[in-house]
């Protein structure tokens, strides 16, 4: 079951997911799929990111959730910290 | 996700330090989230009823923009997260009849100049102020100041272009050092903030910050934060802050009627609002009250209740429930903005794990990253990173936070 997920995941980030992100010089791997939930890293312009999560949370998860029901949540394991090239970068108002 | 749940606009600017918590909130409440930015994400196409591109700097046409999207799908609140869409979501908000802070209220708050004279108006103790426009003869005005005064710009926050003058020399170099800041903000300012500036009375005294809720009009003070480290300038650099006050409960007092008194004054009735205040002899002195909630990653020192967010409190507020608790935690907390000594390239940072195994510390963010230019003060918008502790007394996260910062060594180039 796992094994069928991560692959769907898997094909949905090579088929779209990798495509929108690279517009900012980001991507996305897989790294793990748990109980249904979906584990990712996010690297280039997404590392770091002042904007990462609306991207994981608006934009991959409710594109893994329409496209696979079954899966239950996307969480990110990106170490953002190390990011050396985000595409925002967040900062005072 | 129950439908129920209801559905919120979130104005984030892309340079905001507040997506992760406001995020992360809107999650746990299980709120569906609309998220708004002033550039597209990359997903938009994508996922066109999630994210939506706003020009936070027009107010009307990104009324009308969620005026159309809401017909699609409708929504039960708005919040913007920080200075820049205060006013943008005041105007969303009004379009769409939600209930939420009037836009001439939240306007008026954003103008520092028209706030001040607002609270000046209605008796509220401000710095004595006049407003400078950078067409002025600057050598003339300077000769009709009285020093020390400070200069700052009408809008930008976070003591970005806060400078201190103590004679009309240095009053005009100020004022030509703002400028230059404003010509690099440039568009994402009003017209009349890239003109003018603002210039003050210089307070003697500590300074503090009250962070609150409003609700149907009555304001809820959540924390209040003393300032430790002196801001006496030339720049003001925001450093420590930490929760409960050890000022007496008669100054905590007063702090937060004037606070009351200003929001009244101004208008703002629902919401969060972050007010900066100056104390001497004198009494409080009010400097700002924003209708947002506190900057920067600081809001993880607040927790609520059974352990909310203010962010679960700023949402949940504004799509009316009830609140749980505005009871924040007994211990006391603490964050510090790690200050850019200087001016260059980040090249490393060292002394991380060290600084975060200090006693009482809870966690070391580095926010920059290796390769990034760093600019402090008065020219810089960012921190370094952020430095929180929990502690049985105030005292305790002071020191801890001092400690760990002495920990951190940044190489920049």
């Amino acid at each position: 079951m796992s094994e069928d997920l991560k692959t769907k995941v898997q094909e949905l980030i090579d088929s779209m997911i990798n495509p929108a992100v690279a517009g900012h010089g980001g991507f996305v791997e897989l790294v793990d799929v748990q109980d249904n939930r979906v584990y990712l890293q996010m690297g280039g312009g997404c590392q770091g990111c002042g904007a990462a999560d609306i991207t994981l949370k608006q934009g991959i998860e409710r594109l893994i959730k329409e496209e696979i029901p079954e899966v239950a949540e996307v969480l990110d394991a990106t170490d953002h910290s190390a990011g050396t090239n985000p595409y925002y970068t967040a900062g005072k108002a | 996700m129950s439908p129920s749940a209801g559905r919120l606009l979130l104005l984030l600017p892309t340079t905001t330090y507040r997506t992760e918590a406001f995020v992360a909130a809107a999650g746990k409440l299980g709120v569906e989230l609309v998220c708004a930015s002033e550039r597209p994400s990359t997903f938009e196409p994508l996922a066109p009823d999630s994210l939506v591109t706003l020009d936070f700097t027009d107010p009307g046409a990104s009324a009308e923009t969620i005026a159309t999207f809401a017909r699609r799908r409708p929504l039960d609140a708005v919040v913007g997260v920080d200075d820049l869409t205060t006013v943008v979501a005041a105007a969303i908000s009004e379009r769409l009849g939600l209930k939420a802070n009037s836009l001439p209220a939240v306007s008026i708050a954003r103008d520092k100049h028209a706030m001040r004279r607002r609270l000046a108006e209605a008796g509220v103790p401000v710095p004595r102020f006049q407003r400078l426009l950078l067409s002025d003869d600057l050598g003339a005005r300077a000769d009709e100041i009285a020093y020390p005064c400070i200069l700052k710009p009408i809008s930008l926050s976070a003591s970005r272009g806060v400078i201190r003058a103590n004679d009309a020399r240095e009053f005009v170099a100020a004022a030509h050092r703002i400028s230059a800041i404003l010509e690099t903000v440039g568009v994402s300012l009003p017209v009349e903030a890239r003109r003018a500036l603002l210039v003050e009375e210089f307070i003697p005294g500590a300074e503090v910050a009250l962070e609150g809720l409003l609700v149907g009009g009555t304001l809820h003070a959540l924390a209040l934060f003393d300032k430790p480290d002196p801001l006496d300038g030339p720049f003001f650099e925001e450093t420590i802050y930490v929760t409960p006050s050890r000022l007496p409960a008669d100054m905590q007092a007063r702090i937060a009627a004037v606070t009351r008194d200003a929001c009244s004054a101004l208008g703002l009735t629902e919401g969060p609002i972050h007010a900066e205040l100056r104390l001497n002899e004198r009494g409080p002195f009010v400097l700002e009250v924003a209708a947002r909630s506190i900057g920067g990653l600081c809001s993880r020192t607040l927790t609520f209740g059974t352990g909310l967010s203010l962010e679960e409190l700023i949402l949940s507020h504004a799509l009316g429930r009830p609140l749980e608790s505005l009871e924040r935690e007994r211990r006391a907390t603490g964050v510090m903005m790690i200050p850019i000594p200087r001016a260059g390239r980040l090249a490393a940072v060292h002394g991380t794990a060290e600084a975060a195994a200090v006693e009482s510390i809870d966690e070391v963010t580095i926010t920059m990253h290796p390769g990034q230019d760093v600019v402090p003060l008065p020219e810089g918008w960012q921190y370094l990173g952020f430095i929180f502790a929990r502690a049985d007394t105030p005292d305790a996260v002071e020191h801890a936070l001092r400690t760990a910062h002495a920990r951190l060594r940044f190489d920049i180039e």
